[in-house]
């Protein structure tokens, strides 16, 4: 069981990576990834729907008339995300300040339905909540190195903080800051993980 | 009960929906308290910022201190509608703030536009909600963009739309003009467009009768 565990872990954190393998949940990849503390705000909130829609469906799955599952799925996941954009706003308000629209869109996420209905709906609980938590961290892993370069490049802090002296050695490109920039970022990153992280035949 | 019949499905639904919904509303009222205290919080920061008040700490007590201190809040008659406005009454700083909204590049954008008591000079800028692109039209309200608005001189003479300028102008010095966000023309356009609308309604806003009546309410 360890062994299963273990090796759904990896899956969502490598070699089934959700970005740069199954290239899926792009656009909040692309939208959040300006700042770090937004970025850890969307990674929190994506892993949370994750691995608990997935708990919730695998524990229904024996119930869901097929016909209507995908319904249901999508009822699953918005309850979770507005529990979770509710919570936010309640946290850390600035925060939601500038994120709040992206995580109404967590709902929309194909992550988390992909995972629902590939994974959760054929396995039992435990293993779900495992797979669903394993996407959102390897989900987390990739934006949270686009916004650690993007916001060092495109503003010269992290988390908001200056780095030591910023004025005398960093000059801030502009379009790191912008949408251009995620893609870079996103293209380099997909390219140095196939290349040197996943080998083929473990995908 | 058979899973595929009409009456399990509607059944299934129904409780679905009763549970997402009943969870949903059981976190919202437990942080319905929290909520407000940080809408309260907010609004209370901004307009110590935008009337640029001396605070005794940063607790949400110390904000809401400043505020009572320093403002007069009053709601104004505004052709149909009324709109709230805020006189500093500390002596020394004259000064008439009003809130304004408008339509952004994505949503609503609303703040407090603090005004010399002539309406002749912009004295700060601040915003209250805004949904406009991280990194982007979301650094409308980051310093380097509202401080540009501290000592903007309103050109109640120029064409309705031009009273002040967001970005590229005939003339670069004009004493009316603020420099646009890189990357975020669309923000900075709507911010023009809206904020020149707003300035237009408040300059035929009847401020003399409102400032009878609020002496009278003194009294």
């Amino acid at each position: 069981m360890a062994d299963s565990y273990s090796k759904i872990l990896k899956d969502g954190l490598l070699s089934q990576n959700p970005i740069y393998r199954q290239v899926l949940g792009i656009c909040s990849a692309l939208a959040v990834t300006n700042l770090l503390t937004n970025t850890l705000f969307m990674c929190f909130g994506v892993t949370f729907a994750a691995a608990l829609t997935n708990f919730t469906v695998s524990l229904l799955r024996n119930h869901i008339p097929k016909r209507i599952r995908m319904i249901v799925q999508v009822i699953i996941i918005a309850t979770y995300v507005m529990m979770i954009d509710i919570l936010i706003k309640a946290v850390a308000p600035d925060i939601h300040r500038f994120i709040g629209p992206y995580v109404g869109l967590i709902i929309t996420n194909c992550i988390i339905m992909g995972r629902a209905e590939a994974f959760a709906s054929q396995n039992k609980p435990i293993p779900s909540l495992m797979d669903g938590l394993a996407c959102g961290l390897g989900y987390s892993s990739v934006l949270i190195a686009i916004a650690v370069i993007r916001e060092i490049m495109g503003f010269g802090t992290l988390m908001g903080f200056a780095l030591p002296a910023r004025d005398l050695w960093w000059h801030q490109w502009t379009i790191m800051v912008m949408p251009p920039g995620a893609f870079f970022m996103l293209a380099i990153i997909t390219w140095f993980a196939r290349a040197k992280l996943v080998k083929e035949e473990d995908a | 009960m058979n899973k595929k019949s009409p009456s399990y499905i509607l059944l299934f639904m129904a409780a679905i929906c009763i549970v997402c919904g009943t969870g949903v509303a059981i976190v919202n009222y437990a942080t319905q308290g929290l909520l407000k205290k940080n809408a309260a919080l907010h609004r209370n920061r901004v307009l110590c910022h935008a009337f640029q008040l001396k605070v005794d700490g940063t607790s949400a007590e110390a904000y809401q201190q400043a505020v009572e201190a320093n403002l007069q809040a009053s709601l104004i008659q505004d052709g149909s509608s009324q709109r709230q406005m805020y006189r500093q009454i500390t002596p020394g700083h004259p000064s008439i703030g009003f809130e304004f909204s408008g339509m952004g590049f994505w949503d609503r954008i609303t703040g407090i536009l603090v005004l010399t008591p002539n309406l002749q000079d912009v004295l700060n800028i601040q915003f209250l909600e805004q949904k406009e692109t991280p990194g982007l039209g979301a650094r409308i309200e980051e310093p380097w963009f509202t401080d540009q608005f501290k000592g903007l001189k309103i050109d109640w003479d120029a064409p309705e739309g031009k009273f002040i300028v967001v970005g590229a102008d005939s003339n670069p010095d004009a004493l009316n003009r603020v420099d646009a966000i890189t990357g975020a023309t669309q923000t900075s356009m709507a911010l023009m467009q809206f904020m020149n609308a707003e300035l237009a309604r408040i300059r035929n806003l009847d401020l003399d009768e409102q400032k009878t009546k609020e002496n009278g309410e003194q009294e």
